[in-house]
């Protein structure tokens, strides 16, 4: 029963079956996030001693929580093989909503915001799963017509946000901690819970791993794909409303870029853009990897035009090291 | 200009792939590598061919040292090897893909093709080998085994002494099988030493003047074909004889009468089928016979609700039955195996125990149930005789026989009323296949009905109780008992 022998895993490589290994290079892969939050903490120490203080950390902490949010539900994304370009434009688009609705519903206006961001994340999932339409390119026109969206409603004004009861639920501190951290890693326990132990969480792993299986063993793909669209613009809307809360005002140009932190983010913290893989740790870590360089080059006086270089040479390094080469290519 | 191997030992990490494999082959003969699925044949062929590197022992060839860096290497000595997967790239035409390697050297100044010159110097390669394709002719009306004979085309464009062909029949059908064996033996006819790896036994001994067994990577022997009993070769692969018993004693198969689970009325679908009437009993094996393109698969797409039927209509139990995707067929209690195990089967990257339980995750709310479907996994491992580490192993690391065992109890795990089984044992040695044979004749025998359809003419008339023969997407031919048919009494029918 338990007889084993090497087998071949396709082209030429054996891998025994008996103690089945995690090879080094496997290792580096998995352990890369960590260990490069580890020299990223320990360079930014060195250059600034005030890096790692408290009061430094909890500002981090709060910088963070919107891209965490929003890269919560990235992360069911990019585990089923797809992409969205649209997050920082549905971001706008629930902020507008808050900022609009708060004064009248105060802490409540989380309803509508949230709201507004599913049905920006439902428009995504039905063109992908029903028009099938490649989510890059779907994406990529909704995230358009989003943005375009709040700038039409505000006529390119900010629209300030005073209300009392919203400002003091989402802004405030609590035991000297952000309340938008406290929610933040609330959801992350969510998302984490999700991944791990509901059959939606497997359903969306499984057609990362193969969808053209997943179909033919009777997942439904099309459901799964709507819902997990839905997933990250419910979760974008409340990243929109914390950042909203943050500045105290919705603007058209809010959650400008972020997209491309959510996506860094999720990718550097290893889950690789080919799907089948995916964990909220993970996207935990590459989160604090995105705030704390950007707060870190900043505390450390780097030359702010000089930022953006060291971003995206990052971003890419940790692609180089994290991805898995033999599956390039089927990015849906 | 022999090239003869002594002693080719290889190593992947912990797991001997080849050990003592000593091989010879002689000019203008075709010999034959068999062996089960990690037996060590494709590594062998690999190291002949300068893909991989051997760990140690030696080469010759033409008594001339010859250790070759990498296939570009062996193709310079004169030895070229075509692969195991079908490699053509379906944007270039013919000729481009002939001479895929080699198109600087049609270049003008500026890469500027020189198209016609190309053409006919691909013309005359496909002439050599001694097939019936034009180049001009477009590559997507090219079945799998006219694909192949383009790789040989291509892998003899430069001019080699030694060809060797990797598991080259794998996924062809009948015809197309016969189309590649035609091309070796004019191959051969005009001098070349070939060199190949098939799983298919009856092929070999059709084609091979040699032959060398592998076992478990280790080398049993080298024989004349003339020498060896087809029983004799079993008995070496697998160290049993398997020529009887391979396939399961029928059981008393259900009467005629007796009510259908499935019945198809005048079903067609897409360009494939055209209205035919098919049923299916509690406890039969019904097989497909046919070639590729005839139907079986379309049949099977319009059954899972994969493809919509273009006319007819079906009832499960007697009651209606249209579903309008995969879901709603497992949902009736359809389970489905995929003739492409790797794409369509599993997914190779997932553990055992996903794959398994991936038709029907136990559930608690909307809760995978861990300790449910480790239970149930572990029940399935040792039904079907899974030989894996543990269920959370991933499928990669498994055997193709032990990954196609993986989709089977995918399959059973849900409790099917009715089975599809599209080509089961593709690409998987023999001794998995008598097990999963045995498993299949235990499923029937317990009620389950089967239909399976297979492009194996001996496993076909072995397996089924009643067998139906598709030609062109209409029924041409239906045996009421498998019992005796003779495969050319099937194939006959099926051209």
């Amino acid at each position: 029963m338990n007889e084993v022998s090497g087998v071949n895993a396709g082209d030429d490589t054996v891998i025994p079956v008996g103690g089945w290994k995690v090879p080094r290079i496997d290792l580096l892969r998995r352990g890369f996030p960590l260990i490069f939050l580890v020299i990223l903490i320990t360079v930014f120490t060195i250059m600034s001693p005030r890096f790692l203080s408290l009061d430094n950390l909890s500002t981090v902490l709060e910088q963070g929580t919107v891209l965490l949010v929003a890269a919560l539900g990235m992360t069911f994304i990019i585990m089923a093989g797809s992409i969205d370009i649209s997050v920082g434009a549905i971001v706008a688009v629930s902020a507008l909503v808050a900022a609009l609705t708060a004064d009248t519903l105060g802490a409540w206006a989380i309803i509508p915001a949230i709201a507004a961001g599913a049905l920006c994340g439902c428009i995504n999932g039905l063109l992908l799963a029903v028009g099938k339409v490649p989510s890059f390119i779907a994406t990529m026109g909704t995230m358009v017509v989003y943005r375009g969206l709040v700038l039409y409603f505000t006529r390119g004004a900010p629209v300030s946000i005073d209300d009392d009861s919203f400002l003091g639920t989402y802004s405030d501190y609590s035991w000297g901690i952000p309340h938008s951290v406290m929610i933040g890693l609330a959801l992350a326990l969510l998302a984490w819970g999700i991944i791990n132990y509901t059959v939606f969480g497997r359903e969306v792993r499984a057609i990362g791993g193969g969808e053209r299986v997943s179909i033919l063993t009777g997942i439904s793909v099309t459901r799964v794909k709507i819902l997990m669209f839905v997933l990250l613009g419910a979760l974008s809307g409340m990243a929109g409303l914390l950042q909203g809360a943050r500045t105290m005002a919705a603007t058209s140009q809010l959650g400008l870029g972020l997209e491309l932190d959510v996506i860094a983010a999720v990718v550097v913290g290893g889950t690789p853009l080919t799907g089948g893989l995916g964990s909220i740790v993970n996207t935990m870590l590459g989160v604090l990897i995105i705030t704390l360089l950007s707060s870190g080059m900043n505390m450390a006086g780097v030359d702010p035009y000089l930022q953006n270089i060291i971003k995206g040479a990052v971003l890419i390094c940790a692609v180089f090291v994290t991805i898995d080469r033999k599956k390039i290519g089927i990015i849906k | 200009m022999t090239l003869v191997a002594a002693h080719l030992y290889k190593q992947f990490g912990p797991t001997r792939a080849a050990s003592d494999v000593s091989i010879t082959l002689r000019t203008g003969t075709v010999h034959a590598i068999v062996g089960e699925n990690g037996a060590g044949k494709s590594t062998t062929l690999r190291m002949l061919g300068g893909a991989t590197r051997p760990d140690s022992g030696e080469m010759t060839l033409r008594d001339a040292p010859y250790a070759p860096q990498s296939i570009v290497d062996a193709t310079l000595r004169g030895v070229a090897l075509v692969h195991q997967e079908i490699t053509i790239n379906r944007s270039l035409n013919i000729a481009e893909n002939i001479f895929i390697g080699n198109l600087r050297s049609y270049a003008r100044p500026l890469g500027i093709m020189k198209r016609k010159q190309m053409a006919t110097v691909a013309q005359a390669a496909l002439d050599r080998i001694g097939v019936d394709i034009s180049v001009s002719t477009s590559i997507d009306r090219l079945n799998l085994g006219e694909l192949k004979c383009i790789e040989i085309a291509r892998a003899i464009s430069s001019n080699p002494n030694t060809l060797l062909l990797d598991e080259s029949t794998a996924y062809l059908d009948h015809r197309e099988v016969d189309a590649v064996l035609r091309v070796m033996r004019e191959l051969k006819s005009q001098g070349m030493t070939i060199g190949f790896v098939s799983h298919h036994l009856s092929e070999v001994l059709a084609a091979a003047d040699d032959l060398t067994i592998l076992k478990d990577g280790q080398f049993v022997g080298s024989f004349r074909a003339t020498e060896v009993e087809e029983g004799e070769i079993h008995r070496l692969m697998v160290g049993r004889d398997l020529t009887h018993g391979t396939y399961p004693p029928r059981a008393s198969p259900p009467a005629l009468s007796a009510p259908a689970i499935l019945r198809a009325e005048k079903v067609a679908v897409g360009r494939e089928l055209n209205e035919i009437t098919i049923e299916v009993r509690r406890g039969e094996i019904l097989g497909l016979a046919g070639l590729k393109g005839a139907g079986a698969e379309a049949l099977f797409a319009g059954i899972v609700g994969d493809e919509p039927l273009r006319h007819g209509f079906m009832q499960l139990a007697g009651k209606n039955y249209h579903p309008s995707n995969p879901r709603a067929a497992w949902k009736h209690g359809i389970a489905h195996l995929p003739g492409d195990r790797g794409n369509e089967g599993l997914i190779a990257g997932f553990s055992v125990l996903d794959n398994l339980v991936m038709a029907r995750p136990p559930r608690r709310g909307p809760f995978f149930d861990r300790s449910r479907a480790r239970a149930m996994s572990k029940e399935l491992i040792k039904l079907i005789g899974i030989r894996t580490s543990g269920a959370d192993a991933p499928c990669r690391s498994l055997s193709g026989g032990n990954m196609q065992k993986v989709v089977l109890g995918k399959c059973l795990a849900v409790g099917p009323e009715l089975l599809l089984l599209n080509n089961p044992t593709r690409g998987v040695d023999v001794g998995a296949r008598v097990e999963i044979y045995g498993l299949i004749r235990q499923k029937a025998a317990e009620g389950l009905a089967i239909i399976l359809s297979s492009e194996d003419m001996p496993e076909l008339i072995g397996m089924s109780d009643r067998l139906v023969v598709l030609r062109q997407g209409v029924i041409a031919r239906e045996f009421p008992s498998a019992e005796g048919v003779q495969e050319h009494d099937v194939v006959q029918y099926m051209t």
